[in-house]
């Protein structure tokens, strides 16, 4: 069952045009994080190459393709997570940075701290030689748009972040048995300068602990946060419930507790893996046994080989 | 009617004794402040704010007045406040010159569609809703600047023992009021040279704080990277969902973190029913607690004093 790889590019509505795009995207990170796995690679390399490839993709909302912020900026949020120690690392309001996730490992691998926040992080980019890309090389015609269309008065950035691409993230399991997960975000369109959403916080953007399992989530973050989902998640695994179930579950437990919808990608220490949504769609991929699968409607399970 | 009850911490370190009757003495001022809320009939949403605002405005914590610096010599502050009802939950990280980040943190909350704001943005919220600006000369005290100085010098690992032995850390509160609701809140100016911009466990939801009606409210304090790794208010929360005491569930968390991840720290809890406790790993942690009838404190390990309210 090892290695395995799961990635997702955002839980909410996708346009019928936009099926074949967005689930080429998940795919193509997902057979890049499956050959650093078979190659012997670990589970952390993997999950942050995926979300790196993915951030490079202006199809989702990360790195390019960011939604934008009130003031027509780009803050973005990133986390990693090594279910090994358990170390993890993460930044929140980065600008100008074309890989977030990339500064989140080296907050983990370089400082004793968890978390860097807004300039500090920008900061700590700069120590480590990190270039500073211009903003424009992050914003797309089609976020400008967003951002556009979501100054009408009547609009509802919640409700329209809900019908757009969200977040990334990928789990995997490496062959050593260590599990990883990994989140980037543009966060919510229009949202106010310095909001912060669940995917750089532990327990909310994702969670990985090699003894229970890896979660990376996706959706309405304020919901996921007040639920704390990926932690929810692995409790129930903990008591014996699989991925799937889990997932499903918790899913539930959130729309019931606080009307969210989300999505999740999860795998556990066996290599049981799911990608469960309760949004509309959500574009997602998983590698197994030389085997790829994807979706991007419920219920889909499509494969090919690898 | 539910019995109302409220705790607070100021933090799970080894308390110097130059500051243990400071201490204890600013950790029962804020139960009092919280508790009298309570008593009148308040929410517990409004007890754990009051009580985290007067451990802010108190410089013998760690946390508003009295914060530690950042590498840079400035003051970075980070809080979190949620309510059990809805899971409503306000947040800030890094935010600068202001006396009482749990109330900005409460405004987040109540004012905004976040949960959280962090930086600039949580400075220009601020503005926008007319919280004054202080400067950072009056968060600090003079001893806080002198010891920054005199540990500036040392290398960076120096500074990471002392640290870890020796963490100013946090202030936080739980309650229950009585119509059955819990909150928790808690307010930290972080670790001393902290890199700019570093965000600990207390704004965190889940690992500074959680609160739930259906499995009580808990508030964190300790090594804020250990807390986070292991999100411990929502762990201990989680054990008290599967029948364990608000005691028997903190200690074992903790204890889960001290093996882990090898972290130390400190929580105070409070289940829907009443049943609360103040655990702590750490050498010592100055917390209180507000019943309908008594005050409860404490300072050293296996420690309850008493006092009678009249």
């Amino acid at each position: 069952m090892l290695p395995v790889v799961v990635v997702h590019g955002g839980a909410g509505y996708v346009l019928k045009q936009r099926f074949e795009v967005s689930t080429a995207g998940v795919k193509e990170a997902a057979r890049k994080g499956y050959a650093i796995l078979k190659s012997g690679g670990s589970a952390l390399d993997a999950v942050v190459e995926t979300v790196a490839i993915l951030e490079n993709n202006p199809t989702y909302n990360a790195g390019r393709g960011s939604m934008l912020n009130a003031k027509g900026e780009v803050e973005m949020d990133a986390l990693v997570m090594d279910g090994r120690t358990l170390a993890c690392g993460a930044v929140s309001a980065v600008r100008r940075l074309a890989n977030p996730i990339h500064l989140a490992r080296l907050v983990m691998e370089k400082t004793s701290h968890v978390c860097l926040t807004a300039e500090g992080a920008s900061k700590f980019a700069r120590a480590m030689g990190i270039p500073e890309v211009p903003e424009e090389s992050l914003i797309t015609d089609h976020a400008r748009k967003c951002w556009k269309d979501n100054q009408c008065p009547d609009a509802n950035p919640v409700q329209y972040q809900m019908g757009k691409m969200g977040t990334v993230g990928a789990v995997a399991l490496d062959v050593h048995g260590n599990l990883a997960c990994a989140t980037s975000t543009g966060g919510i369109v229009n949202k106010m300068e310095g909001r912060v959403g669940d995917t750089p916080c532990i327990g909310c953007g994702g969670y990985a602990d090699n003894k229970l399992g890896a979660v990376s989530t996706t959706g309405h973050g304020e919901a996921i946060m007040k639920i704390t989902l990926p932690r929810l998640i692995l409790f129930y695994m903990e008591q014996g419930k699989s991925p799937e179930e889990a997932s499903d579950m918790a899913l539930a437990y959130m729309m019931e507790r606080v009307s969210g919808l989300g999505g999740v990608v999860v795998v556990d220490p066996k290599g049981t893996w799911a990608a469960r949504f309760n949004s509309k769609y959500m574009s997602w991929a998983a590698a197994q046994q030389d085997q790829l699968h994807y979706g991007v409607s419920l219920g889909e399970d499509l494969t090919e080989p690898l | 009617m539910m019995k109302a009850v409220l705790v607070v911490h100021g933090g799970a370190w080894a308390i110097p004794d130059e500051l243990a009757e400071a201490s204890v003495a600013g950790v029962k001022d804020a139960a009092w402040a919280g508790g009298i809320i309570l008593k009148r009939g308040g929410s517990a949403l409004d007890a754990v704010e009051v009580a985290v605002r007067v451990m802010e405005d108190n410089p013998v914590f760690d946390a508003g007045h009295g914060s530690v610096l950042n590498t840079d010599g400035e003051v970075e502050l980070d809080a979190i406040i949620m309510e059990g009802k809805t899971l409503g939950a306000g947040a800030v990280s890094s935010v600068r010159n202001i006396s009482n980040p749990v109330s900005l943190a409460r405004a987040v909350m109540e004012k905004t569609e976040h949960i959280m704001l962090t930086g600039r943005g949580a400075n220009l919220f601020a503005e926008s809703i007319g919280v004054p600006t202080v400067p950072t000369q009056a968060l600090v005290t003079e001893q806080e600047r002198k010891e920054w100085q005199h540990y500036k010098k040392y290398t960076v690992g120096v500074k990471e023992l002392f640290n870890s032995q020796c963490v100013h850390d946090t202030v936080g509160a739980v309650a229950l009021d009585a119509f059955g609701n819990v909150a928790c809140a808690t307010s930290t100016g972080g670790i001393r040279n902290k890199m700019v911009g570093r965000v600990g466990d207390s704004p965190c939801i889940g690992s500074g704080g959680y609160a739930d009606n259906r499995s009580g409210a808990v508030s964190c304090t300790g090594h804020g990277e250990s807390i986070l790794k292991v999100t411990l208010a929502r762990l201990i929360l989680f054990h008290m969902e599967q029948g364990k005491s608000a005691c028997e569930a903190a200690e074992c968390s903790l204890q889960y973190m001290a093996e882990r991840v090898q972290g130390r720290g400190g929580a105070v809890v409070v289940s829907p029913t009443g049943d609360w406790s103040a655990v702590f790993t750490t050498a010592r942690m100055a917390w209180a607690s507000f019943t309908a009838e008594r005050l409860h404190y404490g300072l050293n390990p296996k420690e309850t004093f008493e006092e009678t309210l009249n």
